[in-house]
């Protein structure tokens, strides 16, 4: 936080080279893999057998639990397996793989789903399969349930897009700018929300333009140019500085009116809401250091990134790091065979010039992470605490004292520590000892 | 197969390095210790030499003898050797500079668990101890470190109520040749304090708080503007301001927190140069808020968003 308290942020270098590359549709794989759990619930349960035949867009595993979602065939063919499938390291989880017969045959059954209110709208949403492809891949059916116990008075669509590389929602917002007003459209009359707030970094001028001559003639939509800083698209700073709103610790956005959804995964509803289509393919940015040709591909979800590397004319250089998302949030994967999932908004590859991790050395109290801090939180003192204190109790007190649950593990902290500490990683593990007391404390009290 | 590296993000880092931070507050101060060689002469030169090599030479023994890993290629050790050097004053010898800086990195800072970890700067330090250790007045009106035999400094000619003080011009350039050797020069200084600021490697509002808050005291209690202009040129102010007062391990964390860390500096400077007839006061104050920077901390923490 500054000394007149504003919100902190950091200006990055963009590396958004693929900005001017419109999505490319490309041939389907030979095969792709899905896994059940390409959502923030429960895994989904496979409903197809080994060996069946499936077409493009057909359900072939069912949600199951809390925040769960359905996935469907991301192209044509057969069934060759269902297995089991390392999503992490250590982390195993069940995913049908698909082989293509290479025709991308749509499944003859899917129609626009009848909707005529909210209740109507609200459970055809659980057949498309979507889920926020910003990168949190919470259900989308999930999200807008909150409509049924609140009136959603404003929706933000974020179109921020703050992290470096990542361009395709930019190309979305330019490419199929028809159905993002037809995603709002949808909402307001199912939701009857009265305000529409479209952030944009202001790095992305042409989408601005493009998207304002689109709205020109509707009142209710404001498309608000944002500044072009990292993490300008996170809910709190977005909502705060494109609705002048702040959501409280534990307070959930719908009791403030409001929902945040990602630009793309608008342009996903409405391709639904008009011709039944689930969430099968996606466009994604495929760059970094290692890769020749950077583009923006249009794909199959469950497409191994070994063959999005060969449509965008191979390594210039030793993949030395696979970072499914943007470069300060995503998640490293280990083999370039592991496949793009529903929120995969990009790939980058690094060269192992690149991926080489800085040795941290001694933190010298700079206060640059303290000064970073988009929420004002205070990551040398969770650092601090997990290496001096020994105390449990003690740890937990101070922690949650110091909101560490707030973090939203933006990266800022980290990229700016001189001293290179993993301070991100160290802010994790403090949200997991709270996270650990509390629910111990919920069974306690359920006992 | 390609061996992909396993990590948490962020994936990219700020090129910015603890080297690269210490190289800045070095190459900060190459105005004012070239000014202190032309003012001063040699002796000044040899000071910052004596006091950077035992600097070094002090932290790479220590590390070994505790069995750190070699911790003098961030440059800490050296930015605190020529710190010290510029806090002396050229009637100090050589030996004792030597002692002053082994001071500094063992006991200041190694002891307390290296870079990071002490509590107060130790150029300051080691400063202050000079100051008491190596005193040849009783009473310590004018102690041997920033004594200089042959001319007072300005402020101790303002204390004893002498009229040949130096012009603003002189002051200003440094050439009245008293005092410590890297403190005279405030021209020098500034040009540090820019570079600092242009690099961001230090907060614009501390050192210019902190000399502020020096000028407006010394105004109000004399309501004379010449005496507050020397109060604020003359002495360790700028030095203190600019290159001690803004070391991040010995100072608040907080952005408030390092501006209430200067005004109070300034404010105790000024208390130490009135009340207790003692014509130096930077070095004490910037000591005592070292000592108060944690509770500082504490009480100028950020608001959280949505706390």
């Amino acid at each position: 936080m500054s000394l007149f308290g504003s919100i902190s942020a950091l200006k990055l270098p963009h590396y958004k080279g693929t900005a001017a590359c419109a999505g490319v549709r490309v041939a389907p794989p030979a095969e792709v893999l899905l896994p059940m759990t390409m959502h923030s619930g429960g895994a989904a349960v496979p409903v197809v057998e080994v060996g069946q035949h499936v077409y493009l867009g057909q359900l072939i595993a069912k949600e199951d639990g809390r925040n769960s979602s359905n996935i469907h065939a991301s192209v044509s063919g057969t069934v060759k397996a269902i297995e089991d499938y390392e999503q992490e390291k250590g982390r195993k989880v069940q995913a049908i793989r698909l082989e293509s017969d290479g025709k991308m045959e749509k499944d003859p059954s899917i129609a626009p789903p009848e909707i005529h209110d909210l209740d109507s709208f609200l459970n055809s949403l659980h057949d498309s399969g979507i889920v926020g492809l910003g990168g949190a891949a919470f259900p989308l059916w999930g999200k807008l349930d909150a409509a049924r116990k609140s009136h959603i008075k404003t929706v933000l669509v974020n179109g921020a897009e703050c992290e470096p590389f990542i361009t395709s929602d930019h190309r979305t917002m330019l490419d199929n700018t028809d159905l993002i007003v037809k995603g709002v459209e949808i909402l307001r009359e199912y939701l009857k929300s009265e305000e529409f707030i479209i952030g944009i970094e202001e790095n992305k001028p042409d989408a601005i333009d493009k998207l304002r001559n689109a709205f020109a003639d509707k009142p209710y939509v404001n498309v608000k140019p944002l500044k072009s800083v990292y993490p300008q698209g996170a809910k709190q700073l977005l909502l705060y500085n494109g609705a002048g709103l702040v959501v409280k610790e534990g307070q959930r956005l719908a009791a403030l009116g409001c929902i945040i959804i990602n630009i793309t995964t608008l342009t996903k509803m409405a391709e639904f809401v008009t011709t039944g289509m689930p969430l099968v393919e996606r466009c994604l940015t495929v760059d970094g250091s290692a890769v020749k040709e950077p583009k923006n591909l249009i794909v199959p979800v469950g497409t191994p990134v070994r063959y999005l590397l060969e449509q965008c004319g191979g390594a210039k250089a030793p993949v030395g790091k696979l970072i499914f998302g943007g470069p300060m949030m995503g998640k490293t994967g280990y083999s370039l065979d592991q496949p793009i999932v529903k929120a995969s908004n990009a790939v980058v590859l690094l060269s192992e010039k690149d991926a080489k991790a800085l040795e941290p050395t001694d933190c010298i109290h700079c206060g640059r992470c303290d000064d970073t801090c988009p929420l004002g939180l205070n990551p040398k003192e969770y650092s601090r605490v997990l290496e001096e204190v020994d105390d449990a109790d003690e740890q937990y007190r101070i922690l949650e004292k110091e909101h560490i649950l707030t973090c939203m593990e933006c990266g800022c902290c980290s990229y700016v520590c001189p001293a290179h500490r993993p301070l991100v990683e160290n802010n994790r593990k403090a949200k997991g000892i709270v996270k650990k007391v509390r629910a111990a404390q919920k069974e306690a009290a359920g006992k | 197969m390609e061996n992909l590296i396993i990590a948490s993000s962020p994936h990219i880092r700020t090129k910015d390095s603890v080297r690269g931070i210490m190289l800045d507050v070095i190459i900060a101060l190459i105005p004012a210790t070239v000014a202190a060689g032309i003012i001063f002469g040699g002796k000044a030169l040899a000071l910052c030499a004596v006091s950077i090599v035992t600097c070094v030479a002090a932290e790479y023994l220590f590390n070994l003898i505790v069995g750190k890993k070699c911790t003098i290629g961030n440059l800490s050790a050296v930015l605190t050797g020529l710190l010290l050097g510029l806090n002396l004053s050229t009637n100090v010898e050589l030996w004792q500079c030597a002692i002053g800086a082994v001071v500094a990195i063992v006991i200041a800072k190694g002891l307390f668990g290296g870079i990071g970890k002490n509590f107060a700067n130790p150029a300051i330090t080691a400063r202050v101890f000079m100051i008491i250790a190596f005193s040849t007045v009783a009473g310590g009106a004018a102690p041997a470190v920033v004594d200089v035999v042959s001319s007072a400094t300005p402020l101790e000619m303002m204390a004893a109520g002498n009229d040949a003080l130096p012009t603003l011009g002189q002051m200003l350039l440094g050439v009245h040749a008293s005092g410590a050797v890297g403190e005279t020069c405030i021209v020098a200084l500034v040009l540090g304090y820019i570079y600092l600021c242009a690099r961001r490697v230090i907060k614009w509002y501390v050192p210019f708080g902190f000399i502020a808050t020096v000028f407006v005291l010394s105004l109000i209690i004399s309501g004379d503007g010449s005496y507050a202009l020397y109060q604020t040129l003359g002495g360790g102010v700028f030095l203190g301001a600019i290159f001690m007062a803004t070391d991040y391990v010995s100072t608040p964390l907080t952005s408030r927190g390092k501006l209430v860390f200067a005004i109070g500096c300034g404010v105790l400077t000024v208390i130490i140069r009135h009340c207790f007839a003692y014509p130096e006061g930077v070095s004490f104050s910037i000591l005592i808020m070292n000592i108060l920077s944690p509770y500082i901390e504490k009480f100028t923490a950020n608001k959280v968003l949505g706390g």
